[in-house]
């Protein structure tokens, strides 16, 4: 039987043509970032190569740490909330009345673009107009902040609209595996007697750990590359309050013309993202991960 | 069974093949006539957005190609952000349109650089030059070389509501004294006086750029840009305070520097700030533009930026000539190019001004068309400017209008001192 | 009676959560129906005074939407088909086959998450340009697959390792082969999986836009989040016609999204009868 499962043919059949996809068109377009990286190089025309002068130059630029700071607080939300993304597919999971309908309402917000996410945030926050202001006021609140001029608050103002647009992403993922949980399990579990608090806490998460950990590597690796609503909604400002590492790369390839620049910005990303996802697995692994 | 796997994985490649084969031949089915040229065309007025120079566009093509049988015009469409986003990546294969749009000085400096466009000095030889506003022309040329023929052309007045003015009794600033007398009237009775979309940055630049025209004179700033002149000098370094000056006076709307330009805009248009500072591409909002109420367009005045010292002269403008036309120097049909570019051009501006409200680069002769008299009122303007300084960002490098445009965000919100910002923009400007 | 107290509760805060949710799409819907002035001015809360249909007529008189529409359907398709596919096989041996490699090959994959997209995008162009794929929708749909099968595979990998290998075991004693175990057995277990990853990767690739702009030239080819971009102005922007492209483009997901996340829970219940 052993034989059968470890018949290279096969397994080359099975993994190679998406191997090669992957090392075709994300592989080579990564080496050629390290490689563009080590370029003073407009994205036109001749480039001059300079060695590590742009990655000594990222180590020593300010404006860089800054956008890696705000990245990484933005994984940290991120993080943090999947344990309410969890805690509602819970209660979606269990046996309630209106628990398909609600699901699906639920998870509506993630079938939208991000143009449109961006539109009804900007709405939401607008000085003036925006209806958070406008609520604020008829609770008589006095001059309410400016949500996305001011820079000790737009960072935290942008991360809202950024969390709800992946939270529908985050339920669908648990809503299945809770679902993937054998029955009789849960029946056993009933009949000893366990409050639904102490099933959810002893059976389905640790049997859905493998998901949760999961979840926590692509919710952190998401967050550190992540540019749509940041790009659309600020443009990383005022004056970079709200940069993270993908918009200050995107500025600095596409808006300043230092493509050499931007794609060791890109390459720093990489590695800072690879660092961060071998502690989190390093952290998160466990002796006993559970398979049943 | 591993020939059955072999099967069923050469099926699915086939497939894939037959998708690519019969998508992949675009390129010869036009060929019935063999004597056919085609040129690629790239602009970035969508007929969703810009409908009207969308249908100019399509028209000037059918008129040539009909004039010029055997040729093609073969025109992609994108909107602003995607269509320069995609310049860049195309350059940087060499595989730039045949013809295509670009902006002046600063942004095509990495192209001509690079060696993607091609000199037209050869079209300016003849009558052709003459169509031409004198000096539009000389902001796409570097080194006597021009490398780009605008379509556009704009100044930057000040639009007012006059509805607003009237209410406050308040009359046209003329002089700066006013004009800040006119801010303190307004935040006193409550009216935001000025929609400034600063998220943008250019949109704040143009604040900062009028300032430092009436303080310094009009050549300061450009003479700073080139570096004839140290950027950090008294008089830029005043109208830095004086910007600041006016956002502590609440001159402009709560949280600009987090608003879009067209968010400002929308204020303004429905009457929630009393003036707007803006190119005259904004025009036909205020003049022409059946989707806008006609109350809200005859309550529309503009009048130019108030003189602040005796260095100022009101006739100076920020402004500059807008988008161009460009030939590929990579393009294999270069010579049809370029007569398409001038038939182009000679086509363009007495349309433009008439169906789209287009200020042309080319002369416009005002006896000839009807125009909106707010239109004939910047025509004059125009022809009596003394001084256009071109838009700061497009003026600068690439790289260093970011700075200054990072500079302008972090002006506006008072997180650098005048000092600093001037300090910075030299520095930025000699490395 | 106390214990009707927590459900009432329980009920309450959910309901919330779903007008919160719910609320974007009425807003969309409503906005969509509006003109320039009314966005801005009223409140986003308000009906539309005078309900501009006009937008939807205007948005499918427009140009080519019913060809951007046909484009991003069959791309999406059969990127999502392409994707599925190939990251279950991946997933497969990774979980069930015996290897060496296979947890470096593993670790391949997930540094395929990490990267940004535009630093791919001149690589790729060149790269496209070379192999005759400029313009051309077969970059696309290779494109699309290369960039979800990393996700598609970590969302996969949970629930392969929580398949009982009992199934497996006794279907090889008889005799069946790798391909016969892999789509008659694995595959129907997993539809919840799969059906999961189809509905993430339809919404992937129905709004991307970044590299069907950057690949595609032709408006043949061309999807309908261009369609989107078009509405956008430099100077002026027609909001209301924006917002009708969106609701335009949003149905066909929506739909889809509720036939599939229905075959979630069928695919559980299916693959418990047979367990």
């Amino acid at each position: 039987m052993n034989k059968v499962l470890s018949n290279k043919f096969m397994i080359a059949l099975y993994v190679l043509p998406a191997l090669i996809l992957v090392a075709i068109l994300i592989f080579i377009p990564l080496g050629l970032t390290g490689y563009y990286g080590l370029m003073e190089w407009s994205g036109i025309g001749a480039m001059k190569f300079i060695g590590l002068e742009n990655y000594k130059e990222v180590i020593k630029d300010p404006k860089f740490w800054n956008s890696v700071l705000h990245s990484f607080l933005l994984a940290l939300f991120s993080t943090l909330s999947l344990g309410v993304y969890l805690l509602i597919s819970l209660i979606l999971a269990s046996k309630i009345k209106g628990s398909s309908l609600l699901r699906k309402i639920y998870l509506i917000p993630m079938l939208l673009s991000s143009v449109a996410i961006a539109q009804l945030w900007m709405k939401v926050y607008h000085p003036t107009n925006g209806m958070l202001n406008r609520f604020l006021s008829i609770l008589d609140i006095d001059n309410p902040p400016a949500w996305l001029a001011d820079p000790s608050i737009v960072l935290y103002a942008i991360f809202i609209p950024i969390l709800w647009q992946y939270a529908g992403f985050y339920i669908l993922i648990y809503y299945a595996a809770l679902k993937n949980i054998p029955e009789e399990l849960i029946e056993a579990a009933n009949i000893d007697g366990a409050t639904p608090w102490q099933i959810a806490m002893k059976i389905k998460i640790p049997l859905i750990s493998g998901i949760i950990k999961v979840t926590v590597v692509l919710a952190i690796v998401g967050s550190l590359k992540y540019f749509d609503l940041i790009y659309v909604m600020t443009g990383g400002g005022p004056n970079g309050a709200s940069e993270v590492m993908a918009s200050y790369m995107y500025k600095e390839a596409f808006g300043s013309y230092h493509f050499g620049y931007g794609s060791a910005i890109g390459f720093f990303l990489l590695i800072i993202t690879l660092v961060t996802t071998f502690f989190i697995r390093k952290l998160t692994a466990s002796k006993d991960d559970v398979q049943y | 069974m591993k020939k059955k796997a072999i099967t069923s994985w050469s099926l699915a490649f086939a497939l894939i093949s037959v998708l690519a084969g019969c998508s992949g031949n675009h390129a010869t089915d036009a060929g019935s006539n063999q004597e056919e040229t085609t040129i690629s065309f790239m602009h970035l007025w969508p007929e969703g957005n810009s409908t009207a120079h969308y249908n100019i566009v399509n028209d000037i093509i059918a008129k040539y190609e009909e004039q010029n049988p055997g040729i093609h015009i073969e025109v992609e469409v994108l909107s602003n952000e995607q269509y320069k986003e995609k310049i860049k990546v195309l350059s940087s294969s060499d595989q730039l349109p045949d013809v295509g749009m670009t902006w002046a000085a600063g942004y095509l400096k990495p192209y001509v650089e690079g060696n993607q466009f091609t000199p037209l000095n050869d079209l300016l030889e003849g009558e052709f030059a003459d169509l031409f506003v004198p000096g539009t022309v000389d902001a796409y040329t570097i080194d006597g070389k021009t490398y780009g023929l605008p379509l556009e052309l704009n100044i930057a007045p000040i639009f007012y509501n006059k509805a607003i003015f009237d209410q406050y009794g308040l009359n046209v600033p003329q002089t700066y004294e006013d004009f800040k007398n006119v801010v303190n009237v307004l935040t006193e009775n409550g009216v935001a006086p000025i929609a400034l979309g600063n998220k943008d940055r250019w949109t704040g630049s143009l604040w900062y750029m009028y300032l430092a025209d009436r303080i310094g004179g009009p050549e300061l700033l450009t003479q700073a840009i080139n570096g004839e002149k140290s950027f950090n000098n008294p008089e830029l370094t005043q109208a830095a305070e004086e910007t600041q000056n006016l956002v502590k006076a609440d001159a402009f709307v709560k949280g600009f520097n987090g608003l879009s330009d067209q968010e400002a805009k929308s204020l303004f248009m429905n009457s929630q700030a009393a003036m707007y500072l803006i190119g005259s591409w904004d025009l036909p909002n205020y003049t022409t533009n059946e989707d806008v109420p006609q109350e809200f367009r005859d309550s529309i005045g503009y009048f130019k930026f108030p003189e602040v010292n005796e260095n100022s002269d009101a006739n100076s403008f920020v402004g500059g000539p807008g988008v161009g036309l460009f030939v590929a120097e990579n393009s294999d049909v270069k010579e049809e190019a370029k007569d398409f570019v001038q038939y182009f051009i000679e086509q363009w501006g007495e349309q433009a001004v008439t169906k789209a409200g287009v200020i042309p680069a080319t002369k416009v002769d005002t006896s000839k068309v009807d125009l909106h008299e707010m239109y004939i009122s910047v025509l004059n303007d125009l022809n009596n400017a003394s001084n256009i300084t071109l838009f700061a960002d497009v003026q600068m490098n690439p790289d260093d209008a970011q700075v200054h445009l990072d500079l302008i965000q972090a002006l506006f919100g008072v997180e650098v001192t005048p000092d600093e910002f001037t300090k910075q923009h030299q520095e930025a400007l000699t490395n | 009676m106390m214990k009707k107290l927590p459900n009432i509760l329980l009920y309450t805060i959910l309901i919330a959560i779903a007008v919160f949710q719910i609320y974007p799409l009425v807003w969309l819907f409503m906005f969509s129906l509006k003109n320039n002035q009314e966005i801005f001015a009223k409140s986003p809360f308000s009906l539309p005074e005078d309900p501009q249909w006009e937008n939807y007529v205007k948005v499918w008189t427009n140009g080519n939407i019913g060809t951007y529409f046909f484009n991003s359907v069959w791309i999406t398709a059969l990127s999502i088909l392409l994707t599925v596919l190939l990251a279950s096989m991946v997933t497969f041996a990774i979980t069930r086959m015996k290897w060496k490699l296979s947890k470096l090959v593993l670790g391949l994959f997930m540094v395929g998450l990490m990267i940004p997209v535009h630093s791919s995008l001149i690589p790729l162009f060149s790269m496209f340009l070379k192999a005759d794929l400029i313009d051309n929708p077969l970059s696309i749909v290779i494109t699309y697959t290369a960039y979800n099968l990393p996700i598609t595979i970590m969302i996969l990998l949970g629930f392969y390792y929580s398949l009982p290998r009992e199934l497996e075991e006794a279907a090889l004693l008889d005799g069946c082969s790798v391909n016969r175990l892999f789509f008659k057995i694995i595959l129907p277990m997993t539809t919840p999986v799969m059906s999961t990853t189809v509905i993430i990767n339809m919404i992937f690739n129905w709004n991307e836009f970044v590299f069907v702009n950057t690949f595609i030239s032709s408006d043949k080819y061309k999807t309908l989040t261009v369609g989107i971009q078009n509405f956008i102005g430099q100077y002026m922007t027609d909001w209301g016609a924006i917002g009708a492209t969106l609701m335009i483009s949003i149905i066909p997901i929506l739909i889809a999204f509720i036939f599939f996340s229905d075959r979630i829970i069928e695919g559980i219940t299916a693959g418990a009868v047979k367990g």
